[in-house]
């Protein structure tokens, strides 16, 4: 393996390809954390989404329509799940994993009902997003390798977070979700309907965790596999932790893991065992959030 | 006095409400003038603070109406409220602590730039208020380590912001020093005169002569009296109050013997850098109330933590009857021979789920009358706990009931009784009758010099100054962690104490 310009293009590249999905849930949760709910049912409406896109493209062979129900069919899970941990107050933790349970079970059976196949689906039949067209940059090879075979939707991540980031900082509906996390009595006193803004981040929330799950399986290879998001959501969470939920810090921390888990499937093709190559991410995940909360409590101790 | 207008702004008519087999308000009405102050006054438990509920859209009543301007008018929330022109500062500051003084004001209406909050414009719209109604406040602070009082005032021009013509305060005294307490009333003066109609619901009847025209005063969810203020007199409206006069607590003189709790030099830092307690020395006699005077937040929950073993100090010496127990565990602490009523009989002095009759053993139940071989004796405990509730008059209906059903005054009093039962030579009293009506408070105050006169030490931790200046035979003041004076009784004033208070040199 010689490290070179274009072996460094490529690792930016596959790092850009493997951030997105978890841009779009990392932004999700971090639009959670800020007004004080524990979201881990995103690795679910992620999963829900990734389905919802591969059916609806099934059966319409359309990209459009199989994104919106990516979106929709994941929002509206979360939305429930909102309602109940909102609303019903149910414990964060416990609905959260009663979703994730759920779809990845329910994703599982009806991939069997309807694609006839166990484990995964994988057609050509099947519409990919559209890629962008780099073939102006073909004077720059480099820049080529780096921005090529890249969605529409991979480019709109990046525009999202620094939409959220003024909506967060620079609006009032974003002042007032910031302030519900921080003190919801004191924003039910003042007139604000505290539980309608939560239970609504949380729909929205799922919505990019849809996006995200579309872009998993419509953005490489089409292809649904049961459990498909492999943990991405959790990775999600940890990617908006890291970024301290400010949505430009959560592109920082997707790309972090992003890097590992481009790192991890290159290192496949290498003599280090795939088991361990597999775990990479995951532990770059236990890694990062030991070494940032070490660095929390460090700093509140001076 | 004002030229108040017998003009009625706001009219509540026979409002009821029931929680349940309670009737916290029953048949109410209350008439408010423009530009008076209408003090509401009345025991906790009176129904003053579900009266104000429901004026402010946060509790719905089950009958009665509500007039503005003889317009009768519906209140389902707080927003309804604000939007009539009713506004409330509430006892427990509804603030955003990591956001400035301009955001925690304009919240919920806040100026927009089109899709954007303009900061600039509310900033500039906040400065002008609070130059309009003379109450300095810079807009781009953060609420973060402000002062109570400042952060009353961030609570005031919230209402002001909202043009709230009717202005309730609810216990608006309770937190504050007595410098605070004289601004505060003079804050409501001029917002009177400059034609705003004010409640403030409390029951400290000082400041009521002090500040109100009139007032209304409730008893068991009943309203019982208007008076006017230039016709009464203090004695009448606590007669009112209570339905009973009340007997000042007498202090009998005892000379004080020898020092059972002794402090020398106990220093606490923070993070290994910020003093918070700065070599304390104090020292408590048997048959002596001390009393520590301080701002909330001077170090002197810090102090008691560490001298209860809460908390593990810097350094220092804690003599209890010449034994050393510094940085001890509080079960040693404890059989040393200390007891301590909490400053929150909610966070540390109880556990609400539990029963009144576990909770008046919390603490002692490793003692052998009410175990044995770490089984339980449930019939001695029943007893017990039976004999408090009767002894203290802690209202409940069975002792089994949870410790979280009960009022906070007759919780207070059931923890009280718990502390005082078991005849430690030492008593540290935190804020003891933080929060509860006269009634009660009378009883505790009671319960403190009985315990003086039977020769035991106690450190008395209180916020409320003529708490301490009644009951202690000595005083400390309490500022940033320092002992910043000491007096004998008598030979300090109120004043003389709040300078003090707020880090003013020895006088």
């Amino acid at each position: 393996m010689n490290i070179n310009a274009n072996y460094l293009a490529v690792v930016f590249n596959s790092t850009i390809r493997m951030m997105t999905p978890i841009l779009f849930v990392g932004l999700g949760s971090a639009l959670c954390n800020r007004v004080f709910i524990f979201n881990i049912g995103l690795e679910g409406t992620m999963l829900t989404g990734a389905f919802a896109a591969i059916v609806a493209n099934y059966y319409t062979g359309s990209i459009f329509i199989s994104l919106l129900a990516a979106m929709i069919s994941a929002m509206i899970v979360s939305w429930i799940a909102g309602i109940f941990m909102v609303k019903f107050k149910g414990a964060m933790l416990v609905v959260g994993v009663s979703i994730n349970m759920l779809i990845s079970g329910l994703t599982t059976f009806l991939m069997q009902i309807i694609f006839g196949v166990k484990g995964a689906y994988v057609s050509t039949d099947l519409v990919p997003l559209h890629k962008i067209d780099v073939s102006m940059l073909k004077q720059w090879p480099i820049l080529q390798t780096m921005f090529g075979s890249l969605t529409y939707l991979d480019f709109f991540a990046f525009i999202l977070a620094i939409i959220l980031y003024f909506f967060l900082f620079r609006t009032v509906t974003g002042f007032r979700m910031r302030s519900v996390g921080i003190n919801k009595v004191a924003a039910q006193s003042l007139g604000i309907n505290a539980d309608r803004l939560q239970i609504g981040t949380v729909a929205f929330s799922g919505l990019l965790s849809g996006i995200g799950g579309c872009l998993l399986t419509m953005g490489g290879v089409t292809m649904f596999a049961q459990n498909i998001t492999a943990g991405r959501g959790y990775i999600a969470m940890a990617a908006a932790t890291l970024g301290a939920a400010h949505p430009l810090g959560v592109v920082a921390g997707s790309a972090f893991f992003g890097f590992a888990q481009s790192m991890a499937n290159m290192l496949q093709n290498s003599s280090i065992s795939s088991q361990l190559t597999m775990a990479l991410p995951y532990l770059a995940t236990i890694l990062a959030l030991a070494i940032y909360n070490f660095a929390q409590i460090r700093r509140h101790a001076l | 006095m004002r030229n108040q207008s017998n003009d009625v702004i706001l009219r509540m008519e026979n409002i009821v409400k029931c929680y349940g087999s309670l009737i916290a308000n029953d048949n109410v009405s209350l008439h408010l003038n423009r530009g008076e102050i209408l003090a509401v006054i009345g025991e906790n438990g009176a129904g003053k603070t579900t009266l104000m509920k429901v004026l402010y859209g946060l509790e719905h009543p089950d009958k009665g109406d509500i007039y503005l301007n003889e317009k009768k008018i519906q209140i389902h929330n707080a927003a309804q409220a604000i939007a009539n022109g009713i506004g409330m500062v509430q006892q427990h500051f509804m603030l955003f602590d990591p956001f400035t003084v301009t955001e925690n004001i304009v919240y919920g209406k806040e100026p927009k730039k089109g899709l954007f909050f303009d900061l600039k414009k509310a900033n500039q719209t906040i400065s002008e208020l609070s130059r309009k109604f003379d109450l300095p406040l810079n807009p781009t602070t953060k609420i973060q380590g402000m002062p109570v009082g400042l952060r009353q005032r961030v609570e005031i021009l919230k209402v002001l912001y909202q043009n709230a013509d009717i202005i309730v305060f609810d216990e608006p005294t309770a937190v504050l020093t007595p410098q605070e307490v004289h601004e505060l009333l003079n804050t409501m003066k001029r917002l009177a005169e400059a034609g705003k109609s004010i409640i403030i619901v409390t029951h400290k009847l000082n400041e009521v002569m002090e500040v109100a025209d009139r007032a209304m005063v409730m008893r068991l969810g009943k309203h019982v009296a208007y008076r006017n203020i230039a016709d009464t007199s203090i004695e009448e409206l606590s007669f009112l109050m209570v339905g009973r006069h009340l007997v000042e607590t007498e202090i009998p003189e005892i000379s004080p013997g020898k020092d059972i709790l002794r402090i020398t030099d106990l220093c606490l830092t923070r993070d290994g850098a910020v003093p918070i307690l700065d070599h304390i020395s104090i020292h408590v006699n048997a048959g002596e109330i001390v009393g520590i005077a301080g701002v909330s937040g001077n170090g002197q929950s810090d102090l008691v933590q560490c001298i209860f073993g809460l908390q593990k100090a810097d350094s220092g010496q804690i003599l209890v009857n010449g034994k050393n127990v510094f940085n001890c565990p509080v079960k040693e602490v404890r059989h040393s021979g200390m007891a301590m009523i909490p400053e929150d009989r909610f966070i540390w002095g109880s556990a609400a789920q539990a029963s009144i009759a576990e909770t008046a053993i919390m603490g002692h139940y490793e003692k052998p009358s009410f175990s044995k071989k770490g089984f339980l004796n449930i019939r001695t405990i029943r007893e017990f706990a039976g004999k408090l509730v009767k002894e203290f008059s802690v209202k409940a209906d069975s002792i089994a009931q949870k410790t979280s059903s009960l009022s906070g005054g007759n919780a207070q009093k059931l923890i009280v009784a718990r502390e005082i039962r078991q005849n430690t030579p030492i008593l540290i009293a935190c804020e003891p009758t933080r929060g509860i009506d006269i009634g009660a408070i009378q009883f505790v105050h009671d319960c403190l010099v009985e315990k003086r006169s039977e020769g035991a030490a106690v450190l008395l931790v209180s916020s409320e100054l003529s708490e301490i200046l009644k009951l202690s035979d000595r005083i400390y003041v309490i500022y940033e962690g320092k002992i910043n004076g000491e007096f004998k009784r008598g030979n300090v004033s109120e004043e003389e104490l709040g300078l003090l208070m707020v880090g003013s040199k020895k006088l």
